[in-house]
């Protein structure tokens, strides 16, 4: 019931088809019992009318015939009073019409008593009411009753009484019981018929609002459909216009706006589009500049021997600045590639273990006191680019060194059944909580007044959380001022899977101790 | 002296380049467009060619690929952009290695005495029916002489000399390109390619430079 009615009201095509079913059975309704009550009541008073007539036409012609016959001896008289009565009781068994005669005030003779009750019939047909009227009156009466017969069997009919006056006998009351069963039987065929032409009716009309409906509902479904599928993307999806109507103009404006749309997107797009490759260009263009000063300062450096001192530190600087911004450059450039999509994995399965001991040894050989390696016996075989995972290892174990304040840093691997963790836990100056959304950011800083220590160009944590994100990775960061930071990346073993499960939990299990 | 022709547009960085390449004990001629590199060439032809990529006139790709018409000398490609199809499409048309900037003056030195080098090597070798006259700098198949640059011939040359070794990518990147650490596989790749579309008979279906999948190459064995 609730599911019905809210199909119906999500459909507009049920609803248009529901209302106008329902309205047109109301009015057929309306029109076939009103039609089929005027009917059956000219019907019925019809018969009754004609009946009435025939009954007091045929008593004039009976009294008529007993005037007559008053004047022959009582057999004679008696004959004519009794053909009277065989002729009406015959006449009655062809049209279903039965006849009673009944005394009602004697006069003389006693011996001649006519009397006539169909043997079944049951006398109670006739109302005492009904006879009392016959009584006083002089015209021929009818009424409505329900003929009852003795065996049980009821008719719906009428009564018509009049009276009658055999001349040496007295006057008698007449009833004529009328059977309406056949005025029945084909009122109820009108009544079927007048059913079946309403079911058809409705039925038609049913048809014409489905018609209808297609003609005004199915371009709105169209219309509909077309606007979904411009959300989900389609920016070239369009509504099919023919035609003149509101509806055309509904698509026409619909049209309208989905080109206005594409333009504003076309024109954002080509603008994040431009921006990227001025990035891009920028970085290259200044790729050839960088190389004659590189070299430059690399043969002024080889023959810094032979200069003073400030000028030996000099281009000791200048080496060292031209590879910090040869860096920026590079991470500059890796940027704008994520930006514009167009980083690409180069998949292979490799020993992520080895990765990190590998990275970790090559990265601070000067610093392997400082650093707390805990990985798996076996090797770990992950696919995925390790030229990338490599990277984001880099930048977190020298963010660690670099914010580590000379405390120990831990890297641990651990793994389950689909991914592998890759935990960077330092001691140091940790963040407030209220950073930790933006340490991702680009150029981000968290004491912009604090010195700058290391070379990071402020690109690598950024960079970092794309590489994780190209695997389908998860980067986190947790981190407390003063009690150091945890940096957590988890991969899914397999390259195409996303990550269901941290085997390393986000905030350190050494911080608990320390806590409660 | 080895002759390096350096071809870049940059005025300031090919007298760098120059600088350098002479503090090396190296003979610079300068070229600025790319149309100007043939006429050179055919009138003092270098030991080994610095390339840029883009350049007016022609570009690298193309005075790439019109060097390689005429000579085998060593071509190595100067890009700023390490990433692109550049890369692929300049070792297609011929080059022997590619240089991303910025560089460091030292790298390059290296990379380009590794091109210079020219062990004198005795001996021949041979891959299956191919030999490989390491005097000479020769290779004969069914009696004629291939051509082929001289990174193919020292490619070739490396696997033939440990037949039933299979050498990574980055193995061969070691001894042949002089590479010290990790450097880009598609160099290998590009090359084996052009190899082999010199050798074998079918580059498809290749008998004397095998692909081992999963690990590099190795030379085909003889067969009995």
């Amino acid at each position: 019931m609730l599911l019905s009615k809210i199909k119906i009201r999500q459909s507009l095509s049920l609803k248009v088809l529901v209302t106008s079913l329902g309205f047109s059975i109301i009015i057929a309704a309306v029109i076939g019992i009103s039609v089929h009550n005027r009917v059956a009541t000219t019907i019925i008073n019809e018969k009754i009318a004609i009946s009435k007539v025939e009954t007091a036409n045929a008593l004039y012609l009976a009294q008529g015939h007993f005037y007559i016959a008053r004047f022959q001896d009582d057999s004679g008289l008696n004959k004519v009073v009794q053909d009277f009565i065989t002729s009406s009781r015959e006449d009655g068994s062809l049209s279903g019409r039965e006849t009673v005669i009944l005394p009602f005030a004697k006069s003389g003779n006693e011996q001649s008593v006519y009397q006539t009750v169909p043997t079944l019939l049951v006398l109670d047909s006739i109302p005492k009411s009904f006879r009392e009227q016959v009584r006083q009156a002089d015209e021929v009466l009818d009424k409505r009753v329900t003929i009852r017969y003795s065996d049980g069997k009821e008719f719906p009919g009428f009564l018509i009484g009049g009276k009658l006056n055999i001349p040496r006998t007295g006057v008698y009351e007449i009833y004529y019981l009328f059977k309406l069963d056949a005025q029945y039987q084909s009122i109820s065929v009108i009544t079927w018929t007048l059913f079946a032409a309403g079911l058809l009716l409705v039925l038609l009309i049913g048809l014409s609002t489905q018609f209808v409906i297609k003609q005004v509902v199915s371009p709105v479904q169209q219309a509909a459909a077309v606007a979904e599928k411009f959300t989900q993307g389609d920016l070239t999806s369009r509504m099919s216009v023919s035609s003149e109507d509101e509806l055309a103009s509904l698509g026409k404006s619909f049209n309208e706006m989905a080109v206005s749309i594409q333009q504003q997107i076309a024109r954002l797009e080509n603008l994040s589009l431009l921006q990227q490759r001025f990035v891009s260009d920028v970085s290259h263009e200044l790729r050839t500049p960088l190389t004659t000063l590189r070299m430059a300062a690399e043969v002024i450096y080889e023959q810094k021997g032979n200069f003073d001192a400030n000028i030996a530190r000099s281009s000791e600087l200048l080496i060292n600045q031209i590879d910090r911004f040869e860096l920026l450059l590079s991470d500059l450039l890796e940027v704008s590639r994520f930006d514009a999509e167009a980083a690409a994995l180069g998949v292979v399965n490799f020993d992520i273990s080895n990765l990190v001991k590998k990275t970790v040894d090559y990265l601070h050989p000067s610093k392997s006191a400082l650093f707390e390696v805990l990985t798996p016996v076996e090797p770990i075989q992950i696919e995925g680019d390790p030229r990338r995972i490599e990277r984001i290892l880099r930048n977190l174990i020298t963010n660690a060194v670099d914010h580590g304040e000379g405390k120990k840093v831990q890297v641990q691997i651990k793994t389950s059944e689909n991914e592998v963790a890759i935990g960077v836990r330092d001691y140091g100056l940790g963040f407030n909580e209220e950073d930790a959304p933006y340490l991702f950011d680009r150029f981000w800083r968290a004491d912009p007044s604090r010195a700058r220590t290391s070379g990071g160009t402020g690109l690598g944590l950024s960079i970092a959380l794309e590489d994780a994100k190209l695997h389908q990775g998860q980067l986190l960061a947790w981190g407390k001022p003063q009690q150091g930071a945890h940096f957590v990346l988890t991969l899914p073993k397999l390259h195409g899977n996303s990550v269901q499960s941290f085997p390393i939990a986000l905030a350190p299990d050494d911080l608990v101790s320390t806590e409660n | 002296m080895p002759l390096v022709m350096v071809v870049d547009d940059d005025q300031d960085l090919a007298e760098m380049l120059s600088i350098v390449l002479t503090g090396a004990g190296m003979e610079v001629d300068l070229v600025n467009r790319g149309d100007q590199v043939m006429d050179l060439f055919n009138t003092n032809t270098p030991d080994l060619i610095l390339l840029d990529v883009m350049l007016p006139g022609i570009d690298g790709i193309e005075v790439c690929k019109l060097i390689r018409e005429k000579s085998m000398v060593p071509i190595v490609m100067l890009t700023a952009k390490g990433d692109t199809h550049d890369v692929v499409l300049g070792l297609e048309a011929g080059a022997d290695d590619y240089m991303v900037k910025p560089f460091k003056p030292q790298e390059l030195v290296a990379r380009i005495n590794t091109r210079l080098r020219r062990v004198a090597k005795v001996g021949t070798l041979g891959i299956c029916d191919l030999v490989i006259d390491q005097m000479e700098h020769k290779v004969i198949k069914n009696g004629k002489e291939i051509a082929l640059t001289r990174l193919e011939f020292d490619l070739l040359a490396a696997l033939a000399k440990e037949p039933g070794r299979v050498f990574t990518r980055e193995a061969l990147l070691s001894e042949v390109w002089g590479y010290q650490h990790a450097a880009d596989t598609r160099l290998v790749n590009v090359h084996v390619q052009r190899l082999r579309s010199k050798i074998e008979s079918d580059a498809d279906n290749p008998e004397y430079v095998l692909t081992v999948r999963g690990v590099g190459y190795k030379a085909g064995a003889a067969k009995v």
